[in-house]
């Protein structure tokens, strides 16, 4: 962060809340930066860019948590929201059951950053608009193969910089740049529709727009509506064999492993909003898929979009095996839920603004890659669909019950692709889905997300991913 | 902080520098919370914020900026990067600022002095919602009550002032009991006299004790009656649906539809910028123009998009008061009541679902509003007027003007709902509609 007032302003907020009678104190200075651009239907809207400057402070006292934040960055305000954490907190704990206690993990102290080889600050409203611009040059006016009237698309830089300490000993120097892209494509063919939301994103400079080939994929998109409106057939409704692309694989990664396993929803804290899971504290162990089934969390991931070496906990950041061999293997967790599970936390805090209070999150999650090419698994299928892209998609809050439709899905038949087959439906539960996995690809892509927890919201960069995965004998559409 | 010399300061920067247009919109907010699990707080907080957006325009090119650094000196500094930033922008769509220059006066119908600051009683307000869940059969309560202020003022380089304030409370709580039963219960208010924590509370209690022998459901087409909760997260998307900005983009159901039947007669939606209640909104919108009323569906006819000076233009006609620099948006959402009782519209269902609490609603395609939603805590089978069993392990979907055109009664009773699943306030009654979907999960 460069500031030595704020250091010292971070460093003051936690004296003060000690000295308020808070048992632990943490704050965390943090800065952001944005430059946005957005073209809608090839007209430029008008730039944005924004700057936030703010501290929030966590404390403990009398056993009950307390938050408190500000934007009001003069030592006296400061100093005054930190007792009220501590005041707040203390006053609280008369609906207090149990303290929150925290585990022993290691304070960090360290200085981070990814790599980033042209500085995100560079990325003004000009450059935005270039690469938007080669976009639409390959998209609009039927160039992609298909009329896309409806063409909304948004490209943004951004950087987030913060300081973090705590009353453990902690202190963690952070520099988070990033790119991020979302576009929303409409297409029109013989009076039928299809749309497509896309994000595309990395940790980095403005180097990550090439490195993804952001452009060429944005072409494609559009071009697999075209087929998409063009060829797409009847989907089967008998028994088929399904191969999950990568984002279909990560996409199902995240929401019925990643956040069933997020130990705050296991223990029910998050029960009013995101809700709980499907696993008990006592779930560790039990077999949930076949042995194919392995899926991951892992935060130190070079370039990726949930890249969190150190989390808001001061704790070093490390890859999660949440199912490993089929078995439910590890939850994710900060230092109060690895306290009640007699464990250490494992790195996964984080709060995506200074006045948000930092909460359990998944960072980068991912099917583990198996040992076949991708032609190599299309061939163990004799009648199946492989869902390329998805549209529609949701899982109730236990993470249970999940629903995922298909844009582009191709046919396979004895080992071959063949037609693409309209809005294929996978509506299907947690352990028949992970019970079904038969075989993966060792062809790894990773999408970009926005994972959505917490009250207020708090929407946090992720990566999805995977490699193909085989999922055996599934009924499409439900029951 | 003194948010008019704030905007002052902000304005006065960019005419020196030679903006055609500007306005400073600067907000400063305070608000309480506490979370609770397992009958237990979970954590506190308080938030002390204040932010300033500034608009500019010159020479038809146009850029918005916010920053919460507000030190004198900054916010000089930020006005002039916004500014220089216009040097590689191109010209895009411009209407000018109005003219003739408005003066607000904070409206006082959503305004209590008593919820300024109710920290100190947020506690009181967990345990006496925790304990009426458990008295109605719940075991394990889980929450949130947020309660703050929200001033908003502005300023317009043509001579628009004013401000704006808003108080309010939300609870929003669900209670589970065996066999993962849960139920849920709201309260939302923009006075503390009409927050009824108990009465949440209780909600969440009972529905959970109810939905402990829940089944699933044959999956297939059903009448279904959904609470205010439930009937908000559509009628959201709806008013989402309305905004010119949608419509352009290609994300919008009513596009093309202006002038023509999207929902059954009995179904009118009204957007306010001010309402008695309302829990959003206020007097002016973001480019200072007067925010009004708008009959968005009428009975059952669209009636009007949402908009701004930028997309009136283009669509020939005048800014609702829905401003948004970029995007307009709804502030109040009202569907008007119908004249039936929740206990009429029950004896009405031959073969329905009740359905009390929603989320994770998401669209196949926005254009021709294909969508999907899962259905979770209190959800019940209705046969011939009366309720059989419970229902859990669902998920409902259809597309939204199929699904307003089947609206068969509302309700008298109306509620306003503001929570995780629904942004904007709205004052909703019950819905009894016909043939949604109800599949359920391959196992």
């Amino acid at each position: 962060m460069g500031s030595e007032k704020a250091k010292d302003l971070a460093e003051a907020a936690v004296s003060k809340a000690l000295s308020a009678g808070a048992s632990y104190a943490e704050a965390r200075v943090q800065r952001t930066w944005e430059r946005q651009f957005v073209l809608k239907n090839g007209e430029p809207q008008p730039s944005f860019f924004a700057e936030g400057y703010g501290i929030g402070i966590r404390v403990i006292s009398r056993g009950a948590l307390g938050f408190a934040a500000t934007n009001d960055m003069r030592r006296v305000s400061v100093n005054e929201i930190a007792s009220k954490a501590a005041k707040l907190a203390k006053a609280s704990s008369t609906v207090l059951e149990k303290p929150v206690l925290l585990d022993n993990s290691r304070p960090v102290k360290r200085k981070w950053s990814p790599p980033e080889t042209r500085k995100v600050e560079n990325a003004d409203a000009s450059w935005l608009r270039g690469v938007l611009l080669d976009i639409e040059s390959r998209i609009s006016d039927g160039k992609a193969g298909v009329k896309i009237p409806g063409r909304l698309l948004f490209l943004g830089a951004e950087l987030e910089e913060r300081y973090y300490v705590n009353s453990d000993g902690a202190r963690v120097e952070g520099r988070l740049p990033r790119i991020g892209f979302f576009g929303s494509l409409s297409a029109i063919e013989g009076g039928e529709t299809a749309q497509r939301f896309i994000q595309q994103g990395e940790t980095g400079g403005l180097e990550v727009v090439k490195r993804i080939n952001l452009v060429d994929k944005i072409e494609e998109e559009a071009r697999a509506m075209g087929r998409v409106l063009k060829t797409a057939a009847k989907s089967p409704t008998d028994s088929v064999d399904v191969v999950l692309s990568p984002e279909l694989s990560g996409i199902a990664a995240h929401e019925s492993v990643g956040h069933p396993q997020e130990a705050d929803r296991v223990l029910g804290r998050e029960g009013a909003q995101a809700g709980e899971s499907y696993l008990k504290a006592n779930s560790l162990g039990r077999k949930i898929g076949s042995t194919e089934a392995n899926v991951s969390d892992d935060p130190t991931l070079v370039h990726s979009n949930g890249f969190v070496p150190v989390d808001d906990e001061g704790v070093e950041g490390k890859k999660r095996f949440l199912i490993k061999d089929g078995i439910i293997n590890e939850f994710l967790h900060n230092r109060t839920t690895a306290k009640e599970f007699g464990l250490l936390s494992n790195g996964a805090s984080r709060s995506v603004a200074f006045d948000r209070e930092p909460i359990i999150r998944m960072s980068n999650t991912f099917v583990e890659p198996g040992d076949l090419s991708t032609e190599e698994l299309v061939k163990e299928v004799k009648h199946g669909v492989f869902f390329k892209t998805f549209t529609e998609w949701n899982i109730d809050d236990k993470r249970l019950n999940q629903r995922y439709v298909a844009l582009e899905a191709n046919l396979i038949e004895h080992g071959e692709l063949k037609g693409l087959v309209k809005s294929p439906v996978l509506e299907i539960t947690t352990p028949k889905l992970w019970g079904s996995v038969k075989a993966r690809s060792k062809h790894m892509e990773f999408e970009a997300a926005t994972c959505g927890k917490g009250d207020p919201m708090q929407g946090a960069p992720v990566w999805t991913g995977g490699p193909e995965t085989l999922l055996a004998g599934i009924k499409l559409g439900g029951r | 902080m003194d948010l008019e010399g704030l905007n002052e300061n902000a304005v006065t920067a960019a005419k020196r520098l030679g903006a055609d247009d500007a306005v400073a919109l600067s907000a400063k907010s305070t608000e309480g919370m506490i979370r609770f699990a397992n009958n237990s707080v979970s954590v506190v907080s308080k938030v002390e914020e204040a932010e300033l957006t500034v608009y500019i325009a010159k020479d038809k090119r146009r850029a918005i900026a916010s920053t919460s650094n507000l030190d004198t000196s900054a916010v000089k500094k930020f006005v002039g990067d916004l500014f220089a930033s216009l040097k590689g922008l191109p010209k895009s769509e411009y209407v000018p600022l109005p003219d003739r220059a408005n003066k607000f006066t904070p409206s006082k119908v959503s305004y209590d002095k008593k919820l300024e600051d109710v920290d100190a009683r947020l506690p009181a307000f967990a345990k006496s919602t925790i304990n009426s869940a458990i008295q109605a059969g719940g075991k394990r309560t889980a929450g949130v009550i947020s309660a703050g202020k929200v001033t908003v003022a502005i300023l317009t380089s043509t001579g628009t002032k004013g401000s704006d304030s808003k108080t309010a409370i939300t609870l929003n709580v669900r209670s589970f009991a065996e066999k993962e039963a849960s139920g849920h219960g709201l309260s939302c208010s923009s006075s503390l006299s009409h927050f009824d924590p108990e009465e949440a509370g209780r909600r969440a209690g009972e529905n959970a004790k109810k939905m402990q022998n829940a089944s699933e459901p044959e999956a297939g087409k059903y009448q279904v009656l959904l609470s205010p909760t439930v009937a908000s997260n559509l009628v959201e998307t709806t008013a989402a649906a309305a905004s010119a900005f949608s419509v352009d983009a290609g994300t919008s159901y009513l596009a093309e539809k202006m002038g023509k039947k999207v929902a059954s007669s009995s179904f009118t939606l009204t957007d306010h910028g001010v309402t008695e209640g309302g829990l959003g909104g206020r007097v002016f919108d973001d480019e200072g123009v007067k925010t009004r009323s708008n009959a968005i569906i009428q009975s059952g006819v669209l009636r009007s998009y949402l908009h701004n000076l930028t997309t009136a233009k283009k669509w020939k006609t005048t800014t609702t008061g829905n401003a948004g620099f970029v995007t307009p948006h709804p502030w109040n959402l009202e569907v008007s009541a119908g004249d039936s009782s929740y206990e009429e519209m029950v004896k009405e269902m031959k073969r329905g679902i009740i359905l009390t609490s929603n989320w994770y609603t998401r669209f196949k395609n926005y254009r021709t509003g294909e969508f999907s939603t899962v259905p979770r805590d209190g959800a019940y089978l209705v046969e011939n007027g009366k309720v059989v069993k419970a229902l859990k392990g669902m998920r409902a979907g259809d597309d939204l003007q199929r699904l307003f055109s089947s609206v068969q009664l509302l309700s008298k009773h109306r509620e306003w709902i503001q929570w995780w699943e629904v942004d904007t306030p709205t004052f909703c009654p019950w819905m009894l509609m016909d043939g949604i979907t109800i599949t359920r999960a391959y196992e």
